[in-house]
């Protein structure tokens, strides 16, 4: 599992470089993710990576208790999001600052910063998110 | 009606489960039993059985079985793909497909799952799916996936939280009243299961399935075959399996109107379509829940009852043999039976529809198995013992 590695590359890259980059077809403007290399609705090749600003909405969310395999840089609990980013049809999944432990409500508004998750030995890109205030 | 349509039968079932980590065999030892037993229930000779079909990432492959079996030719090995237990029903149907076309005569339906051979299964089936976008963010385990579609369900799509509750109830209802199962002879403590340890949010301990050590098989052959056979046949009547557009392994971009079910939907429309069956129809259902909400997703994808009227139909009373409308689970379930990858609620299919079942519905005719629901790939299966 490189990082840099597969379609999704220029995304992790882009984070590692501070910035949000997601994938859209040039041919038709469909927003392809999981990252792709052919457009499914065009049949188009031609990717084009777009910056997008990291804000977004609550599309769902889970707030983790257990201990799990994998998890065990985050201190318990921790809340993982699924993001809705804004100006794209795309959703990202990463974790939510959680400092009171009030439930996520939906649709909510939430704006993103870059940090990282460390996993076994590695520290992968991730964004954090936070409510607005 | 399809080919697959009552031309072909289970004929056999066997089955050995254990407390997790307490097998008395390693892996392959425990299915050889499985399968042995399922051919001695038919009356068959299991040097006879020319095909061999799984699902799940199973460890096992069929061509080591041979030796301990006395196999004379393997004709057919396959597996259904996923990492889940979305390919359980599937597997039927990949057996039904070998037999139809001539390819197998005799083929083994199984799952294995023994700890000390293949480690935990939560974490095997995780293996399948993990990448850097859910170890990110801390998305590590089955219980995290599911819980986050089942908030979106609750809060987005207005089903009661206490819906699944119910289901989780009857599970256990049967399973204490099932000699088989790992909850036989205990009642569920309401209040134990209400203030469980939190797993994932709205995931309490109850909400899941446990795993155990263990392995089930099933023979199939031709319906005229199972026909001179020891037991009564169970006959196949449609399987499907699959995904549509806007489902699957998708990092949670699946078509906001899917992503709160659990899958079925294109697959209970091609199983009603291709049996001429509906809801109605089910005497009897064994819903594979690995968590409570995804069950009650299976259910609705299902068609017995929608967002809207979930609460009406998704009650403990309406969902317990022997009185209740649609008696699910009547093993006890992944909950309560035990957890052998989901194998134990196809084995409580066949059983009900013999007969043999701990908590029979009367008159049970035609069952359905709902497979792994929320995996990628999915797939459900219904039974019968008449050819209607």
């Amino acid at each position: 599992m490189l990082l840099i590695d597969g379609a999704d590359a220029p995304y992790w890259n882009g984070l590692a470089d501070g910035a949000l980059m997601l994938p859209r077809c040039e041919a038709c403007g469909t927003w392809l993710w999981p990252a792709s290399d052919r457009c499914g609705s065009c049949g188009s090749i031609q990717v084009a990576w777009i910056e997008r600003a990291m804000t977004g909405t609550i599309f769902s969310w889970t707030r983790t208790w257990h201990r799990f395999g994998f998890t065990e840089a985050l201190d318990l609990p921790f809340v993982s999001i699924v993001a809705t980013v804004d100006d794209c049809d795309i959703r990202l999944l990463g974790r939510l600052d959680d400092p009171d432990q009030l439930d996520p409500q939906i649709g909510e508004a939430i704006s993103g910063r870059i940090g990282s998750t460390r996993v076994e030995n590695r520290d992968i890109p991730t964004i954090i998110w936070s409510r607005n205030a | 009606m399809t080919p697959l349509y009552g031309s072909t039968a289970v004929a056999g079932i066997g089955v050995r489960q254990y407390k997790r980590g307490t097998s008395p065999l390693p892996e392959r030892g425990v299915l050889t039993q499985a399968v042995i037993d399922a051919c001695a229930d038919a009356g068959f000779d299991p040097a006879d059985v020319d095909g061999f079909v799984s699902y799940g990432d199973d460890h096992n492959e069929p061509v080591r079985l041979m030796s301990d079996l006395g196999t004379r030719e393997l004709k057919w090995s396959s597996m259904v793909w996923g990492g889940g237990g979305g390919g359980i029903a599937g597997a039927f149907g990949l057996a039904a497909a070998a037999i139809i076309s001539g390819q197998a005569s005799a083929v083994i339906v199984f799952r294995a799952l023994v700890e000390g051979s293949s480690g935990r299964l939560s974490a095997a089936v995780m293996a399948h799916h993990l990448n850097d976008h859910m170890l990110a963010a801390g998305i590590v385990a089955p219980a995290q996936v599911c819980a986050i579609r089942a908030n979106r369900m609750y809060e987005h799509h207005g089903v009661s939280r206490a819906v699944a509750e119910e289901l989780v109830r009857a599970s256990y209802y049967h399973g204490s009243r099932n000699p088989d199962a790992v909850a036989y002879g205990r009642e569920l403590d309401l209040d134990a299961m209400r203030n469980s340890r939190w797993i994932a949010e709205p995931f309490r301990l109850f909400d899941c399935s446990r795993e155990n050590d263990g392995a089930g098989a099933f023979l199939m052959v031709s319906a005229e075959r199972a026909r001179d056979l020891k037991k009564p046949p169970v006959y196949l009547l449609g399987c499907a399996n699959g995904a549509e557009k806007g489902w699957g392994d998708l990092l949670e971009n699946d078509d906001e109107a899917l992503y709160p079910t659990a899958g079925f939907r294109p697959i209970a429309r091609r199983l009603y379509a291709d049996t001429g069956l509906s809801p109605a129809d089910i005497d009897v259902v064994q819903l594979y829940e690995n968590f409570s909400a995804q069950g009650v997703a299976s259910l609705i994808d299902h068609g017995f009852c929608t967002y809207e009227n979930v609460a009406e139909v998704i009650r403990f009373d309406n969902l317990i043999a022997p009185t209740g409308k649609l008696p699910a689970n009547t093993g006890g379930g992944n909950f309560a039976q035990g957890f052998i990858h989901g194998i134990g609620t196809a084995i409580e299919a066949v059983k009900q529809l013999r007969g043999e079942s701990a908590n029979p519905v009367p008159d049970a005719k035609i069952g359905l198995l709902a497979g792994g629901p929320g995996a990628p790939t999915v797939s459900s299966a219904i039974f019968g013992n008449i050819v209607p």
